[in-house]
């Protein structure tokens, strides 16, 4: 995979480099500040991009404003977005234009550089990469939901995970089950959810999205 | 209060007014002239017959002086709106000595009553509010109170004037008449400038006020920040700091057994990964304790959309501006944000929250609202307390309306220059 890092602190930027390159990927440009960013997304078209949220010149969050116009620009623009920290505000900006190929993930998640490898992987194919800890904040917020307290436990945990990103296989692995097992729940929640669209990416993200629309 | 303009009504409401303003404002000379009555009668022939009524005028101003205001103050405030504030110096505590005195701030007596009582002289004797009142007793009779006056003694002049005899008497009790019924609405209302202009506590006795509150709040600011301070250091020494060492802990012992015990080298490599990622998560929350990243990088109001979105409520948020505060009021207001959605989640049984955020000319106001059970309180030392002695500091004010049964509102007003 061609992939472009953003990343304003030297130490970080230089490790993210080596490691994906240890994987065998290429890294076809670095960028350390938002303009750069936004300019490196649209001179390389990267398969994917690894960006961090905080970078100068604001120290504000320069890295998401420049994913986000570069997939107002350029629609469904695969980015990874990297941060010391995970809020569902910036996820459901992420996830807003329904278009997947969005990732979000803790920095910490390059501790696991196979999952990690993994997750850059999915979000370059078009899916969905997202903490589990933004997962966690929304199962604790209970608020009344359309369509998700109709959900069983079971098919609340299929979705939690689908909503990190994994796959059928993943989750079987996952929650011991069979993969037809595990089918057959995305498919009833597909259905409790309203959600029929035909490509199986496009439900899955359309399901996470439901998760996170819940008001 | 409710303005009629029927004029009937305002003239029965002006009237009764006037009669309040003057039976209040002519009390001293009242005493006054009983004083002179009484040194009449006594007489001339008594070269000391002045002594007792000169004793009366003195006694009786400075006797009716507080009170006199107290009255005028309050009748302000109810028709009006407009609060004069008294500006009374306030006696410091009476505390007991281990020699079993009482000591009240300037002497020391035997008993707590003595010491109260010394006090409490000693305070009105030095106070500059008790001056300005005697003043104002002094002002009122000559003022707002013969105007207001009038109306009854335009009453007076006819029921006197139409029981007369002859037609001269009748037409002045007519006037009379007909003057206090023209004058009846007004009457009363010079008493409201002139208490604004002579009760009002002067500018020096405002800027000592301002200097003690200023005081209390400094040494509130001063043991909060130092607290704050001391819960980060020992955040970090328990949290962050222990697990780096145990980090290099493991990293040495892995070195070590690379080659003799490959197999638990990786299993502590493994350990090593998981301190790590706890460390970071350990200084997420300390991070987001003392600066939420959210507010650094997006402002108040995201940040107040991303608390909602984190609290196990439905909460909307309401803003027509979004509001660049200087960073220490972002900050107290987001937290203050925070604790109230807090107890609402906690304490309100609610299944909503609605937060406003709104900025006008004299500065940035958030109301916190939920659908909950209401009964909020804010004792002294309780959460509500702390938050409106925070917002304090930057001259904020802190609202309550938690009615039991509910629902909560909840407002915070803080004065900023528009920018």
């Amino acid at each position: 995979m061609r992939i472009v890092v953003a990343e304003d602190l030297y130490l970080l930027r230089d490790g993210m480099v080596r490691l994906i390159e240890a994987y065998g990927h290429q890294v076809v440009a670095t960028a350390s500040t938002g303009p750069e960013t936004l300019e490196a997304l649209r001179t390389w078209r990267p398969d994917v991009s690894v960006i961090d949220v905080r970078m100068p010149p604001d120290q504000s969050d320069e890295g998401l404003r420049a994913a986000l116009a570069a997939r107002a620009e350029m629609p469904g623009t695969p980015v990874l977005i990297l941060s010391q920290h995970v809020e569902q505000l910036y996820a459901r900006e992420l996830l807003a234009d329904g278009s997947g190929g969005v990732g979000y993930l803790l920095k910490e998640s390059v501790f696991d550089a196979e999952q990690f490898l993994a997750a850059l992987e999915r979000v370059a194919e078009g899916g969905t990469a997202m903490d589990p800890a933004v997962i966690a904040k929304l199962l604790a917020g209970s608020a009344p939901n359309r369509g998700l307290e109709r959900l069983t436990d079971r098919e609340h945990s299929v979705l939690a995970l689908m909503a990190e990103g994994l796959s059928n296989q993943a989750i079987s692995r996952r929650l011991f089950l069979s993969e037809s097992a595990v089918s057959k729940y995305t498919t009833s929640l597909f259905g409790k959810l309203g959600i029929t669209d035909d490509e199986d990416t496009n439900r899955r993200v359309r399901a996470v999205l439901a998760y996170f629309n819940r008001t | 209060m409710r303005q009629s303009d029927r004029w009937p009504v305002r003239v029965a409401v002006g009237f009764a007014r006037a009669c309040a303003v003057a039976a209040v404002g002519m009390l001293t000379p009242a005493v006054w002239a009983a004083a002179v009555a009484w040194g009449v009668w006594w007489g001339p022939g008594n070269p000391w017959s002045w002594v007792g009524p000169v004793l009366l005028v003195g006694a009786g101003t400075l006797a009716l002086s507080r009170p006199v205001c107290r009255i005028v103050r309050r009748l302000v405030a109810r028709w009006t709106g407009t609060v004069v504030p008294a500006g009374y110096r306030r006696a410091g505590p009476v505390t007991q000595m281990s020699t079993g005195y009482w000591w009240n701030g300037s002497g020391y007596a035997r008993t707590r009553r003595d010491a109260l009582l010394d006090q409490k002289w000693r305070v009105r004797w030095a106070d500059p509010a008790v001056r300005r009142d005697l003043r104002f007793t002094l002002i009122l009779p000559f003022t707002a109170g013969p105007v207001a006056a009038l109306p009854p003694a335009g009453v007076a002049a006819a029921v006197v004037g139409l029981g007369g005899p002859g037609p001269a008497s009748r037409l002045a009790g007519a006037l009379g008449l007909v003057a206090a019924v023209a004058v009846a609405p007004y009457a009363w209302r010079p008493l409201a400038p002139v208490a604004r202009r002579f009760l009002r506590p002067s500018a020096a006795m405002a800027l000592a006020d301002r200097v003690d509150e200023l005081t209390a709040q400094r040494a509130d600011t001063t043991v909060a920040q130092a607290a704050e301070i001391r819960r980060i250091e020992r955040d970090l020494h328990d949290g962050a700091q222990a697990r780096l060492v145990s980090l290099g802990l493991s990293l040495a012992t892995a070195e070590k057994l690379m080659e003799t015990d490959p197999g638990r080298a990786r299993a502590l490599l493994r350990d090593a990964r998981a301190g790590a990622a706890g460390s970071l998560a350990e200084l997420r929350e300390l991070v987001r304790g003392i600066s939420p990243p959210v507010l650094n990088e997006r402002g108040l109001v995201d940040a107040v959309r991303a608390l909602g979105l984190d609290v196990p409520l439905a909460v909307t948020v309401d803003a027509d501006t979004s509001p660049r505060l200087e960073a220490p009021i972002e900050s107290a207001l987001y937290f203050g944000v925070a604790e109230l959605l807090t107890n609402t989640v906690k304490h309100a049984r609610a299944t909503r929250a609605h937060v406003t955020l709104a900025r006008d000319a004299a500065g940035v106001v958030i109301e916190v609202e939920d659908d909950g059970r209401g009964g909020a309180d804010d004792r002294p030392g309780g959460g509500l307390d702390g938050l409106r002695r925070r917002l304090a500091v930057f001259d904020g004010v802190l609202t309550i309306t938690s009615p039991p049964g509910g629902p909560t509102r909840v407002r915070m007003a803080v004065p900023c220059e528009s920018s």
